[in-house]
């Protein structure tokens, strides 16, 4: 057996060598690349999935942002329009109103007019009625003067009330 | 003029301990792949550039082949260390071996004169000193997963006469795995360093191309296989066989 192995040129010694140069090279491959470099990839597949599910998370956001300023701007548009009409139908009503015054207003003013027109009317007629009277006795008197017979009061009257509504 | 020796030379003492042209390439293939360590560690990234994605890559594919052996990530992590480490050294001393002109260095003089270098695997102790570690790494790994009790009982087997039988085979066949590990290699480099140099003597030029080529890919085939074997038998041995169960 020993001799076996002596003519194979297998020795305890430089067994042991190779065993060594084997035995340090796990022990620094473990140290420095295996140990770092596996819980590298773990923490990298780690942080890529929590990427990945941040980025899907923002999508989701957004698309529920942009949802929501749809409906938003619907919403708007809508109020805008109910403002305009109510708007609209407060104008009408205002309209309205204001002609109705207006008109009442005008009624009121043709009334006064048409008033003191009767007013000055009757007072124009007075005028005239006395001024009739008055130019009749100047008649009268004149008459009298010219023939002083025959000449009655009541006949007097009657004339003046002719003239009255002859005038 | 031709010389083959089949033990490895030895170049210098230290002390009174021998140091072959083997044991010396070996040493620098460790402190090779310790320096590469040490770089990549000092330009280890969360985003890799350079050296580090093909460390990634390599170690990645690694790990999902021996997923699929094991079954599991977590056994993968696991073993990964004493796999990789396996295969990665045998990949290296292999070809690194190979590089021309790496045998052309030689001390001592005249007919004395011999290569300061030889590719590791060509020489019995290395191969034997890993398929030893290989082996009873494996076995040390069964006994912590599967229990002492439970790895002793499959060698020693007294419930019945054929469990017992089975036992020694599987006791012999412990020891013809160290002697396939270390004579596959052996045989394979060796085989190859010979080839070469034969080729080389007889016809200089071109003509030793291709089978350069070959010993290019029996060197990755070769430590392959013996990562991959290593892998197997832990698989075999941390597997509870059908209707075991797992010991503590």
């Amino acid at each position: 057996m020993q001799q076996i192995f002596s003519q194979l040129g297998i020795n305890w010694s430089l067994l042991l060598s190779q065993a060594v140069n084997f035995a340090l090279l796990l022990i620094v491959l473990r140290i420095f690349v295996y140990t770092p470099l596996i819980k590298l990839l773990h923490d990298r597949r780690v942080r890529i999935e929590d990427g990945l599910a941040k980025a899907d998370e923002a999508d989701r956001r957004l698309h529920e942002v942009d949802l929501m300023g749809k409906e938003a701007l619907k919403r708007a548009e809508n109020e805008a329009v109910a403002l305009l009409k109510r708007t609209e139908d407060r104008a009408k009503e205002l309209e309205a109103r204001l002609i109705g015054e207006i008109k009442k207003k005008e009624d009121e003013e043709a009334a006064a007019v048409a008033a003191r027109l009767r007013a000055q009317e009757e007072a124009s007629r007075r005028e005239t009625e006395k001024e009739a009277a008055a130019l009749v006795r100047r008649a009268i008197i004149r008459t009298v003067e010219l023939s002083p017979e025959a000449v009655d009061d009541a006949l007097i009257a009657r004339a003046v009330k002719e003239a009255g509504t002859s005038a | 003029m031709l010389s083959v020796s089949l033990p490895a030379e030895t170049i210098f003492y230290i002390g009174t301990w021998p140091v072959t042209n083997a044991v010396f390439m070996a040493s620098l293939v460790v402190i090779f792949l310790v320096v590469l360590a040490i770089v990549l560690n000092k330009k280890m990234r969360m985003v890799p550039n350079g050296m580090q994605n093909l460390t990634e890559v390599v170690i990645e594919g690694s790990l999902g082949l021996m997923d699929d052996v094991l079954g599991s990530r977590a056994r993968s992590e696991k073993y990964f260390p004493l796999v990789f480490t396996i295969f990665i050294f045998i990949l290296v001393s292999n070809w690194l071996g190979l590089v021309p002109g790496v045998t052309s260095v030689t001390v001592g003089h005249g007919t004395g004169a011999i290569p300061l270098l030889r590719s590791p695997a060509s020489d019995l102790n290395f191969t034997l000193a890993i398929s030893l570690i290989a082996v009873t790494m494996v076995n040390v790994i069964a006994s912590s997963v599967m229990g002492l009790r439970h790895r002793a009982s499959v060698f020693v087997n007294l419930k019945s006469p054929l469990g017992f039988y089975v036992g020694i085979l599987e006791l012999i066949s412990e020891f013809a795995r160290i002697i396939s590990f270390t004579f596959r290699l052996f045989g394979n480099v060796f085989a190859g360093e010979v080839l070469l140099a034969v080729m080389a003597l007889l016809v200089p030029y071109v003509v030793p191309l291709p089978f350069m080529g070959l010993e290019v890919f029996v060197g990755f085939i070769q430590a392959f296989i013996f990562g991959m074997l290593t892998l197997v038998f832990i698989a075999l041995a941390t597997t509870p066989h059908e209707g075991e169960e797992v010991g503590h």
